[in-house]
């Protein structure tokens, strides 16, 4: 019997599943030009479904938290408001304009503006004008925090500025949303460490850096000599990639024969840790989710999630982490992702998710740097286009997708741009 | 050299700002105690507060941040990669 051939030698697997897509280079123009830039806050920031924060971070009423969303030219505060529902609303007081919180986050009984004192409800009614009687036909039934649209997914909030979204967020989700339900995410957020950058690139870059990993074995060649790679898979190819409606998935390859460093192995002892599940994780194919390692591939070690626009998660067994690009500018944007483990319940476990920490961010300290000097050489013109592997296929759906939506209706096939 | 720090600001900058001569030393002083160390945290409940545990908890969270400048990038930062202050993280 002929030996199977290893999945990973196989060459070109993916991209020739969506030749709408095509293969060609693709433009450099959007990730330097302002005027696409405001196509994108115009046409897809300020009509999508935007991750805001977990649920844990709302639990109790009064428990609010500001997002500020520069790219939807807005700031949003969300609140459990007294009847334990997730309410959100514009930051903006109907008198003269203020934002009615300052603070990013706390516990409080009502919002009242720092500039006249006019009072809102959890609820986002105006409940009280101070000297209310020197003003004009003022119906306060009208006045309330103009609402924004708020939902939530296995515990992730989700808001949206479009007053009239086109698809519940549900429906935004998709399959890829589904497909997740059954994951512990609950219970994986028991404890959530967070990290925050400026970074000097636009977000489609930044997002870009995340959603392959054949850079692995050169960007990581230090943080990650061999725990998604071995002499089968040298180049950390995918176990498989797929376009799922407006998003993207990857499962990701693990070497099940990794060693960890000696101070990981105490970190592995005493905890989960997003690395340690490439050496095998507990847990067995027919208890996944069907969006989790949906091949029911041996050598599976995380799955990823690239939810259009931007947020990620990448989801083992034991841990996932998470990210979000947001543009602050055309060559700037808010860096956010979090890194998520069970309550711990001992000290030891404490250490193990420490370390578990320190590792996520000096990977990510590997990925920085490049972005900003990519950013740097864009606008030189010394080349146009970017050249995009077989593995790349989610850099280029990325692009598709923003593009399509801009794009009102985009008849020639492929991006607008290499017509 | 104190290493029991509470925040990974300051473990981080304490990193950064050390010799690789004196990570190694942290490192070496603290590798062969951890299976003891470990042992006894592992009884331990997370939200213990008493401050010789806290101060063993916080030991080895050091250990943590200094052990990839030891066993993966042989240099006390990542010198090719992103500033690592630029990162904002949770105190503790």
């Amino acid at each position: 019997m002929a030996e199977a051939i290893s999945p990973y030698k196989a060459a070109k697997r993916f991209h020739y599943a969506y030749p709408e897509m095509g293969t060609g280079p693709v433009p450099i123009e959007p990730y330097i030009s302002p005027e696409y830039f405001e196509l994108e806050r115009e046409r897809v920031f300020k009509k999508v479904w935007l991750y805001a924060c977990r649920v844990e971070q709302l639990r109790n009423a009064g428990d609010f938290l500001v997002i500020e969303l520069s790219v939807c030219d807005t700031s949003v505060v969300l609140v459990r408001d007294a009847n334990g529902d997730l309410r959100a609303f514009h930051n903006m007081c109907a008198h003269r304009g203020n934002k009615i919180a300052y603070d990013l986050s706390g516990n409080i009984a009502s919002f009242t503006c720092r500039f006249h004192g006019w009072t809102y409800s959890l609820g986002g009614e105006l409940t009280f004008v101070p000297d209310e009687d020197n003003y004009f036909d003022i119906d306060k039934g009208c006045l309330g925090l103009t609402p924004v649209h708020v939902d939530e997914w296995e515990g992730f909030v989700f808001v949206n500025v479009d007053p009239e979204p086109r698809e519940t967020l549900t429906e935004y989700l998709g399959e890829l949303g589904s497909g997740l339900h059954g994951y512990p995410f609950g219970e994986l957020s028991g404890k959530v460490h967070r990290f925050e950058t400026v970074v000097n690139a636009n977000w489609k870059l930044v997002k870009d850096a995340f959603q392959e990993v054949c850079h692995t074995p050169y960007q990581h060649r230090r943080s990650l000599p061999d725990a998604y790679q071995n002499s089968d898979n040298p180049h950390t190819r995918l176990i498989d990639m797929a376009v799922v409606g407006h998003h993207g998935r990857a499962s990701l390859f693990g070497n099940m024969a990794h060693v960890p460093s000696p101070v990981a192995a105490h970190a592995y002892a005493h905890g989960s840790t997003i690395v340690s599940a490439a050496l095998g994780p507990e847990g067995s194919p027919e208890t996944d989710p069907p969006g989790v390692n949906p091949t029911g591939s041996p050598d599976w070690s995380f799955e990823l999630q690239v939810f259009f626009p931007s947020f990620f998660l990448a989801v083992a067994r034991g841990s996932y982490f998470a990210h979000q690009f947001l543009p602050l500018g055309v060559d700037k944007t808010l860096w956010q992702s979090m890194i998520c483990y069970p309550e711990p319940t001992t000290l030891a476990e404490r250490f193990s998710q420490e370390y578990s920490r320190v590792m996520f961010r000096d990977i990510m300290c590997e990925d920085g740097r490049q972005l900003e000097e990519t950013q740097s050489m864009l606008k030189s013109g010394a080349k146009q286009h970017f050249q995009l592997k077989d593995e790349e296929l989610l850099v280029r759906q990325g692009l598709y997708e923003v593009d399509r939506m801009i794009t009102a209706s985009n008849t020639t096939g492929g991006l607008v741009s290499d017509a | 050299m104190d290493w029991s720090l509470v925040t990974m600001a300051e473990r981080s900058a304490r990193r950064s700002s050390s010799t690789m001569q004196e990570i190694e030393a942290f490192y070496a002083a603290m590798l062969p105690r951890m299976e003891a160390v470990l042992g006894y945290l592992a009884d331990v409940s997370a939200d213990d507060e008493a401050p010789e545990n806290l101060r063993l908890l916080d030991l080895t969270k050091s250990l943590a941040e200094v052990a990839p400048a030891v066993e993966l990038f042989f240099e006390p930062t990542i010198s090719y990669g992103y500033d690592v202050s630029r990162f904002a993280t949770d105190p503790e």
